[in-house]
């Protein structure tokens, strides 16, 4: 540290001890805002957004807030692409219940606990492939309909239309790696993955077109 | 080029870690001998559905917090952010125990001497380093410099913007770094001429594996800036584990999230890095957007603070007695530039009177402004300021409203009591 800082700090200290000197008193600062609940409105869709969103936030993010649909649409597709494991058919069920119980324009209804475990397992058995899609974290750069770091799914399913060796390309595409041919990001090798699994998430992307 | 996801890695590793947990407590003796289904099913119960903080490999916050002033203030748990208000600021220099946190994901907690760092991309020779070996490579520099995290003083906004709910004059600090010049690092690799961005990559994870790595890239111009740094000290001490430990980057004068924290990667790019840090948050409209707007597609990366200042002294509801001095003090700052002039205005902005700024230290440290104000009169009393820098931009009384809540500079105000 200078000198230059040493005389600076001595200079406040000096100047904090003068102050006091001079009979400051110090009053406690103005109220706080009340604490936001820890836990969800029990409500259509609670249960399931607690899942999804508790594993890495503390309910206060939500319990806090007050946001338009739009701004709700938005942070969950943020955080999706920040690799929280919630599947395409979860979305809406979570949008309608943050939208519903925690809106800046609207006052929300009355708690339904009844209601909390809806969606909970809705298409969990259903497609058990788009379910890989995300435990994998692949939509942390691909998306269904939308380019993101990576091309969306519907993209590659397009580009592979009518190839008969589109399943065996693609699967050696992920495992593999790419050479960047959507963008200046490379596709990164997945060497971990199951035959099992590439096999039902490959099957899953082709039929996306 | 490409940026290399590591997550697995990391999974793998955590996994060796509950494994070896769970081997442990299947030998562990006669106890064992009796209960040890049970604890091995206990055991991988909690593997599959592991707690919700705290994983292996990290740092638990209470760890955290117990190095850190009582004075600072918990704005979120998961992920950690806290922040001492304006007037616990009242410092030349930030001490380490009020230098605000911001994590996207957990507190790694790394072994700085198994830690390397690797420089690769567009670069003629790939390097990689030891901490210690860093060191000694290149002429260590110690300096000031703000940190602030983008979306400071996000909870002044009004509709509330979403976010971290940081204090109005939350989230900043000014302590001083040491470390290596960024730009010796890139010039010892040898640049490629298409060399455009520099992308650095942390070692934090999340509490789910699929969490994306935090990376963020600057212009090649703000990485070869004499000022900006991979540090490894803090107020002359190794960096705490919250704040980046073992190296980091430190960006001066920009939005926190270019100052990637507990750095292993640093990838020369041709162009911006593409990513959810990069493009999905930390952007703020080309042009402002109604209150509760969504952000539009044109939404641009947020990079150099804007002009700011706060006063640090009185704090709020403060008392004084009338006829002795009042000392108004603060700390103003702008991302690229310099600080200018300081006003201040005790009748809600009718008038200003100018204060004096303190002789400028490094180049990105924050200015202290100080003035003596007498009151006339006793009662409620307001002070309010407001900086300019030397490009002619003063703070505004608000700033545009943006969906993410960034780039607070709107005019501080703190209220305290004359007494006759």
């Amino acid at each position: 540290m200078s000198c230059f800082r040493k005389a600076l700090q001595a200079g406040v200290a000096a100047a904090a001890a003068l102050a006091t000197a001079a009979g400051i008193v110090m009053a406690p600062s103005s109220a706080q805002e009340p604490e936001p609940a820890r836990t969800l409105i029990p409500g259509k869709g609670s249960d399931l957004t607690t899942a999804r969103c508790a594993t890495c936030h503390d309910a206060q993010h939500i319990t806090r807030a007050r946001l338009s649909r739009g701004e709700w649409e938005y942070n969950i597709q943020n955080m999706i692409e920040r690799g929280a494991p919630i599947a395409p058919h979860e979305v809406p069920v979570i949008l309608d219940y943050l939208a519903t119980y925690y809106n800046r324009d609207s006052a929300p209804p009355a708690p339904d606990p009844s209601a909390a475990g809806y969606g909970l397992d809705a298409g969990a058995g259903a497609d058990p492939a788009a379910r890989l899609i995300t435990t994998h974290a692949c939509v942390a750069c691909h998306q269904l309909d939308r380019r993101l770091v990576g091309p969306s799914f519907r993209e590659v399913a397009a580009r592979f239309s009518g190839d008969g060796a589109a399943a065996e390309k693609l699967a050696k595409k992920i495992r593999e790696g790419g050479a960047g041919n959507w963008g200046n990001v490379p596709m990164p090798p997945h060497p971990q993955l199951s035959e099992a699994d590439l096999g039902q998430m490959v099957g899953w992307i082709l039929r996306q077109k | 080029m490409a940026l290399e996801r590591d997550r697995s890695e990391d999974s793998r590793s955590r996994e060796v870690t509950r494994r070896d947990f769970i081997a442990r407590l299947a030998g562990a003796g006669a106890v064992t001998a009796l209960t040890g289904a049970a604890l091995v099913r206990e055991a991988l119960a909690q593997e599959a559905k592991p707690a919700p903080s705290d994983p292996p490999g990290t740092v638990p916050n209470a760890q955290v917090m117990a190095e850190k002033s009582p004075a600072m203030q918990v704005h979120s748990e998961r992920p950690l952010t806290a922040s001492v208000p304006a007037e616990q600021h009242n410092f030349a220099v930030t001490p380490t125990d009020r230098m605000f946190i911001r994590n996207n994901l957990l507190t790694p907690d790394i072994d700085a001497s198994k830690h390397r760092l690797a420089v690769k991309g567009l670069v003629d020779k790939e390097l990689a380093f030891s901490v210690e070996e860093l060191k000694k490579a290149f002429p260590n520099v110690t300096l000031q410099a703000m940190m602030e995290c983008a979306g400071s003083g996000r909870s002044a906004y009004s509709p509330r913007a979403s976010g971290t709910p940081w204090l109005p004059t939350g989230g900043m600090g000014c302590p001083t770094w040491t470390g290596v010049r960024l730009r010796d690092v890139l010039a010892a690799a040898g640049l490629k001429p298409n060399a455009a961005h520099v992308a650095g990559q942390g070692g934090d994870f999340g509490a789910v594996p699929t969490a994306a790595p935090v990376i963020r890239s600057i212009p090649l111009a703000k990485a070869m800036e004499p000022n900006t740094l991979i540090a490894w000290g803090m107020n002359e001490a190794p960096l705490p584990k919250v704040h980046g430990y073992p190296l980091r980057l430190v960006v001066p004068g920009w939005v926190g999230s270019a100052s990637t924290k507990w750095l292993h990667t640093l990838t020369v790019l041709d162009a911006p890095f593409k990513g959810t840090y990069m493009d999905r948050s930390y952007r703020i409209p080309k042009h402002p957007v109604r209150p509760g707007d969504k952000l539009p597609p044109d939404a641009v990366v947020t990079e150099a603070w804007p002009v700011k200042s706060m006063i640090t002294h009185p704090a709020p509801n403060a008392a004084f007695k009338l006829g002795k001095p009042v000392l108004i003090e603060g700390r103003a700052w702008v991302g690229e530039g310099a600080i200018e002039k300081v006003e201040l205005s005790f009748n809600e902005g009718v008038t200003w009177v100018r204060a004096a700024i303190n002789a400028g230290g490094d180049k990105y440290a924050w200015r202290i402004f100080s003035y003596e104000f007498y009151p006339k009169t006793p009662g409620y009393t307001t002070v309010i300021a407001r900086a300019t820098d030397d490009r002619g931009n003063t703070q505004p009384m608000i700033p545009p409203w943006n969906p993410l809540g960034y780039f607070w500079n709107g005019w501080h105000r703190v209220g305290f009591m004359v007494e006759a």
